[in-house]
């Protein structure tokens, strides 16, 4: 009797435990999820474009801040930039301006009353924002004066960038396809150019070198270099129509001049 | 005899039966298929605008306006969302990249450099997977920061024709239809581009500016100072945009000060030494005048 009796309890116990207690725990609903569809990690966003986060969540209502009762399975995802809070947003995609360089973009699912989700819920990538466009090998080139040209002292270099967007001084190292302009002439650094306008020279008389370098943002070559340069002879007077040039003839005439004044004033001195 | 007949009278009621059940089947069946058929209209998505090959001019963003049929968009990922088999969202992709996860159909913009871009829309389960078969629609469009309409021109404002300069002149012009960007590899776009000003047929500068240009050491004599609109690449535009200005350049004052000025120094000094020479021999004749009254 003892025996059937622990028997039939063992078994009320594991039909009990098996479909009431534990069953309960298995078929619990999943907790939500969050993945970010695009960009891709590491992804480099070109041409100064917003960054377009598409995110994809699951068993989570995408619902506005502080619409409705606060629960676990509803909400929206809090955006953060850098480690600081962007914006919130309660669709599937967030489009967020970004300035050039590296940035760290983390979604992170909190409930309508903005509190986070326990366990957290959380999803984060790395992308490059550049100025630039974000495919393409930079290329630079010399538009103007043409190779071994001859100039006057005063002239201009118009060039020609490609795949690669000028910008000033002071921006993040490191960021693809954006920088500025070394200019070297002769050997010795001359300027840095950090706009699409022609470089002005003036120039003494004489055979000249200059080369244009695209450097990144913090004055570094690329990687592989690139660079363009120019071999210019400059003569001052080029262009110049130049008739008879009488000026060290009068200037010898003024000399003789002045002596013959000088001799008659000695002479009439002589005869007074 | 009657057994017989009753069984004949039984087979051909079983016989009745048998047909009625049939019909009655097919009848179901039929209704069913019909049915069925009525359910599984395909999902369409169509985009109502850009239109494919439009331009979207000033630099704007484009903004996409687009419409579903027999399919309901819903945020894919809900808590306790059983997926139905016309409901799910819609995905934009500009250039093939993922740009947009779409629930619902309120239009959205995208920002889009100059150039050629194609812009898809697809429709997902509420699982994430595409529709099979698959329901997607895409355009073509071109971007670009010029204006939309237009044929882009330039005039030269200054100098003006024949005009007498000096070796260094600021070149004015106006640019209508057309809008100057900085040229850093991106494709062409219609109407925008930069400028080249050329002298006497030679590129001698390339600019993005509207302010006027000063072009320095211009050679002497009759010369043509030209501007024309060229493309991001450099390439004239189609038709061709340009303008050119005959002038003449002559040496300043400045060049031919030293000229001026050795010139009229020794015209001076020339002019000294004859009234000098002439009042010695004015002086000489006064002194054999006395010498000869003397005596």
């Amino acid at each position: 009797m003892n025996r059937t009796t622990l028997i039939l309890v063992c078994v009320t116990i594991g039909l009990v435990g098996g479909s009431g207690i534990l069953a309960p725990n298995a078929r619990a609903a999943p907790g939500p999820t969050l993945s970010i569809v695009a960009p891709a990690n590491n992804a480099i966003v070109g041409n100064g474009s917003p960054v377009a986060i598409v995110f994809a969540v699951t068993n989570f209502n995408l619902t506005e801040p502080d619409a409705g009762p606060s629960t676990p399975d509803s909400g929206h995802a809090a955006v953060f930039v850098d480690g600081g809070f962007a914006e919130t947003s309660s669709t599937n995609t967030v489009v967020i301006p970004l300035p050039s360089g590296p940035h760290a973009i983390r979604l992170q699912l909190v409930m309508n009353n903005g509190s986070a989700l326990s366990p957290d819920v959380t999803a984060s990538i790395a992308v490059m924002v550049t100025r630039g466009p974000a495919t393409g090998a930079p290329g630079l080139s010399i538009a103007s004066p043409r190779e071994g040209a001859l100039l006057g002292t005063d002239s201009t270099v118009s060039f020609r960038v490609t795949n690669f967007v000028l910008v000033p001084a002071g921006g993040p190292a490191g960021v693809p396809n954006e920088g500025r302009i070394r200019v070297r002439l002769d050997g010795a650094n001359y300027s840095e150019l950090t706009d699409d306008a022609p470089l002005h020279l003036n120039l003494k008389d004489g055979p000249h070198t200059l080369t244009l370098e695209l450097i990144d943002n913090g004055g570094q070559s690329l990687t592989p270099a690139v660079a363009a340069s120019l071999h210019i002879s400059v003569r001052a007077l080029v262009g110049r129509v130049q008739p008879f040039d009488a000026t060290p003839y009068f200037a010898l005439a003024n000399v003789l001049l002045g002596l013959g004044i000088v001799a008659a004033i000695y002479r009439k001195l002589e005869v007074n | 005899m009657r057994t017989l007949q009753r069984s004949s009278g039984r087979g051909s009621d079983s016989r009745k039966r048998s047909c009625v059940l049939a019909l009655s089947l097919i009848g179901v069946l039929a209704a069913s298929f019909s049915a069925s058929t009525a359910k599984a209209v395909a999902p369409t998505l169509t985009i109502l605008s850009p239109s494919d090959g439009a331009l979207v001019p000033g630099g704007d963003p484009v903004v996409v306006r687009f419409a579903v049929s027999d399919f309901t968009m819903v945020q894919p990922g809900r808590a306790g969302q059983i997926g139905g088999p016309n409901e799910g969202h819609a995905r934009a992709f500009l250039d093939g990249q993922v740009v947009r996860l779409v629930t619902d159909l309120e239009p959205f913009s995208l920002f889009v450099p100059s150039g050629p871009h194609t812009i898809r829309m697809r429709l997902f389960a509420d699982d994430g997977a595409p529709l099979s078969p698959d329901v997607s629609a895409s355009v073509r469009i071109i971007a670009t920061q010029g204006p939309a309409a237009g044929v882009p021109s330039i005039k030269i404002l200054s100098p003006t024709p024949l005009e007498a300069t000096g070796h260094g002149i600021y070149v004015s012009y106006r640019i209508s239809n057309f809008t100057l960007v900085d040229p850093h590899g991106q494709p062409n776009a219609p109407n925008e581009g930069h400028l080249q000003l050329l002298v006497e047929g030679i590129v001698v500068m390339e600019v993005v500016q509207y302010d006027p240009v000063l072009l320095v050491s211009l050679p002497d004599g009759d010369i043509t100072i030209a501007a024309r609109l060229v493309n991001n690449d450099g390439s004239e535009l189609t038709p061709s945009a340009a303008a050119s200005v005959a002038i003449h350049v002559a040496a300043s004052s400045a060049v031919s000060l030293p000229l001026v000025s050795n010139g009229g120094i020794a015209l001076l000094l020339a002019f000294i030494l004859v009234v000098l020479i002439l009042r010695r021999r004015q002086a000489a004749r006064a002194n054999d005048k006395l010498r000869v009254e003397k005596p």
